[in-house]
């Protein structure tokens, strides 16, 4: 394995390892644009140059393997000194319209060129103009060859990633241009991913376009619920400022680096699911169809389940997470002696990338503590013999109501079952709730609050609480991970797991259980 | 002036360019044997791009976009991987020139020998701007990228030939020796 040093530290890396892996190893940042981790190396944007003690000339860091006894330097007066001018080359025909431009502030041409640029233009000419400014590519993807630099990220991800081939750059010298092919259309099912990567402002969101300056955003790590795969993402929202966007609180989200899940990527199916979080949401608590107090609609339920004893029972939804569901066991299955069972996940297509079929964020995790899933749930109380139930999350039930005394619902959005339910109480989606949520591969992830419930709605997991002490089985705990905890300690493959050991990349089930190595 | 501006779609064609429009919509029976001896000679079809390009130029005098669908649906390549070579090359004509097409190099080194001024005494000569072509149908002149024959700056290409230290005199000399 080489052993080389990077700016006077030493680093011993793989065989193949290139210097800019090495040099993060080190935690040195080396500034580049056109490298991308999980896309091929292209090489062409030059700013990753670094000086090799012994090498002709300079080399660029994403292309350039370690090798045995190499002597690097990535921020001596040579390579500032390159840097300013692979940036001065690079802008020579870019605009000067951050002020209006969407990427401002997270724009990596303004981050390096403050850090390594900084100086005034000497170009005495016109500026080349490019042909396609704000020309939309794609149902949500704005181009603006103008402010682009050519990186070819957006191009190497159509042709690695999604092998869509839609984008090309044609021309030559200062008029390349990124281009659709001729009769294409940026629709690939992660054509948001383009805009993620690319460095500048010449691939903007449609979607999020002009709604929202980015250094009004707070970023919160989270997990998509668009399938079973649970890509990690950081959810973005604008607490304080509700004059912007009209008061919508979450404005995007973003793919979040996990190796073991997404890579760098998500879809588009998922990225757009963040309009349910402030959409249509169920506000306030109802009993009998009536707006009630949260104290009323629960002092409802807590007497209906009283009375039924232990012919109650709970349906979760597969929105759930691993502690609402914790919680729901424990009462219902636990402390109630009823019943308590999952609803079927809803299904839909699959691909080969990321995409599952399945469309609920925690059904293993539903099946991991539940175990059993209420298939037809109209039968499944019937055959119980359940007289009370609470439907946690959304779910396509009908007919559920004929069958038993008490049908109390804790959703987020209106739907099926909020419209058979004696009571409906007003839960928290994932955005407004710490948890976690345990994907079809078995990977347990964190999702963390990036914004308080809305309006009058309680987080899901306070409102099992909240029944708990109506039935006289108070649970104890005073926060989110406190459940875990519990359900660490009673479910073998959660054993070992916590909120902090999940830390933000999740971990797998079983893995929090080192097995001592055996006395011979 | 752009390099490449001449072939590039733009102004509908004069009548006697459109008259040169070839209508290619499947993969033409008489290229097939050549585009069969490209792809034995070469390990990936992307490969074969290029001199298929030149084949359907040679066979049509210029690569439209519907030639350009045909090859890409032929040797089973993205549409886009033959946009870019097409547009990036200067000497593929993406529309119909005239029987002599005039390349001028505009490139670094002719620069450097004048050929700014070359070009415009060019289309003093033809009567027509870079881009354009004579009425007859005779000549097409285009600036293009380096031809790589700086020893000879200020050139030109006509047609297959090169021609260098260009000035009034020899310019009218090669056009006058022309059919």
């Amino acid at each position: 394995m080489p052993k080389l040093t990077i700016d006077g530290r030493e680093v011993e890396v793989e065989q193949g390892t290139t210097l800019i892996e090495a040099a993060r190893r080190l935690d040195i940042h080396i500034p580049h644009y056109c490298y991308h981790r999980g896309l091929s190396i292209a090489g062409n944007c030059r700013m990753c140059l670094v000086e090799v003690e012994g090498a002709p000339k300079m080399m660029i860091a994403c292309h350039t393997q370690a090798a045995d006894g190499m002597v690097v330097h990535t921020d001596n007066d040579k390579c500032r000194e390159f840097r300013a001018s692979i940036l001065e080359f690079i802008l020579v025909n870019h605009p000067l319209d951050c002020p209006v431009c969407d990427q401002a502030g997270e724009c990596k041409l303004q981050d390096y060129y403050m850090e390594h640029g900084a100086a005034g233009s000497r170009l005495d000419e016109d500026k080349v103009k490019k042909r396609a400014k704000a020309k939309q590519i794609g149902p949500n993807i704005m181009l603006d060859t103008e402010r682009c630099i050519l990186c070819s990220r957006c191009v190497r991800f159509t042709d690695e990633i999604t092998h869509t081939h839609e984008l090309g750059i044609t021309e030559r010298a200062d008029h390349s241009e990124i281009t659709l092919a001729d009769g294409a259309w940026l629709d690939n099912r992660y054509a948001g991913c383009v805009v993620d990567i690319c460095p500048v402002g010449a691939l903007t969101d449609r979607d999020f376009r002009f709604k929202c300056r980015v250094w009004y955003l707070t970023a919160v790590d989270s997990i998509c619920t668009g399938c079973g795969r649970g890509c990690n993402i950081a959810i973005h929202v604008n607490r304080d400022r509700p004059h912007k966007a009209g008061g919508a609180r979450v404005m995007r989200y973003k793919p979040r680096e996990n190796p073991e899940v997404n890579q760098w990527w998500m879809c588009d199916e998922g990225r757009y699911t963040y309009k349910q979080i402030d959409h249509d949401r169920l506000t306030e608590a109802t009993v009998e169809g009536r707006t009630a107090t949260v104290e009323e609609a629960l002092d409802a339920t807590g007497a209906a389940l009283r009375k039924a004893g232990d012919a109650v029972g709970v349906l979760v939804a597969t929105t759930a997470t691993n502690e609402e569901l914790y919680l729901a066991r424990a009462l219902f299955a636990g402390a109630l002696g009823g019943h308590a069972a999952y609803l079927a996940p809803p299904q839909g297509e699959a691909d080969d990338l990321l995409i599952l079929a399945d469309k609920a964020p925690n059904t293993r995790g539903a099946q991991e503590i539940l175990g059993e899933q209420a298939a037809d749930p109209v039968a499944w109380v019937k055959e119980k013999g359940v007289k009370a139930v609470v439907v946690v999350g959304e779910a396509e039930l009908t007919g559920l109501k004929a069958e038993v005394d008490h049908v109390a619902v804790i959703a987020t959005h209106p739907g099926k079952a909020t419209e058979q339910a004696h009571v409906v109480l007003p839960g928290s989606v994932h955005a407004e709730a710490e948890g976690s949520f345990t994907n079809l591969a078995g990977r347990v992830q964190r999702i963390r609050v990036a914004v308080p419930p809305i309006g009058g709605a309680v987080e899901t997991w306070r409102l099992l609480m909240e029944l708990g002490d109506r039935l006289g089985h108070p649970f104890d705990f005073a926060f989110e991970d406190d459940i875990f905890a519990a359900l660490a300690d009673q479910l073998a493959p959660f054993a070992g797991l916590s909120h902090e050991s999940l830390g933000r990349r999740g971990a797998p089930l079983g893995s929090g259980t080192t097995q001592p190595a055996e006395v011979a | 002036m752009a390099a490449g501006d001449n072939t590039t779609t733009g102004e509908t064609l004069s009548a006697a360019l459109a008259a040169k429009e070839v209508e290619v919509t499947c993969f033409p029976e008489e290229l097939r044997e050549e585009c069969d001896a490209l792809r034995a000679r070469y390990e990936t079809p992307r490969a074969a791009l290029m001199p298929l390009l030149w084949a359907f130029q040679r066979r049509y005098g210029y690569v439209s976009r519907e030639m350009e669908r045909v090859i890409a649906e032929e040797l089973e390549i993205p549409l886009i991987w033959v946009r870019e070579t097409v547009t990036f090359y200067t000497m593929y004509n993406q529309r119909p020139v005239g029987s002599h097409h005039v390349q001028v190099c505009g490139n670094l080194s002719c620069t450097l020998c004048g050929a700014r001024e070359t070009i415009r005494m060019i289309e003093e000569e033809l009567g027509i701007a870079v881009g354009e072509t004579t009425a007859d149908g005779r000549f097409t002149l285009s600036v293009v990228q380096c031809l790589a024959a700086c020893e000879e700056a200020p050139m030109m290409q006509v047609n297959d030939r090169y021609y260098g230290r260009l000035d009034r005199q020899r310019v009218r000399e090669i056009f006058g020796g022309l059919e």
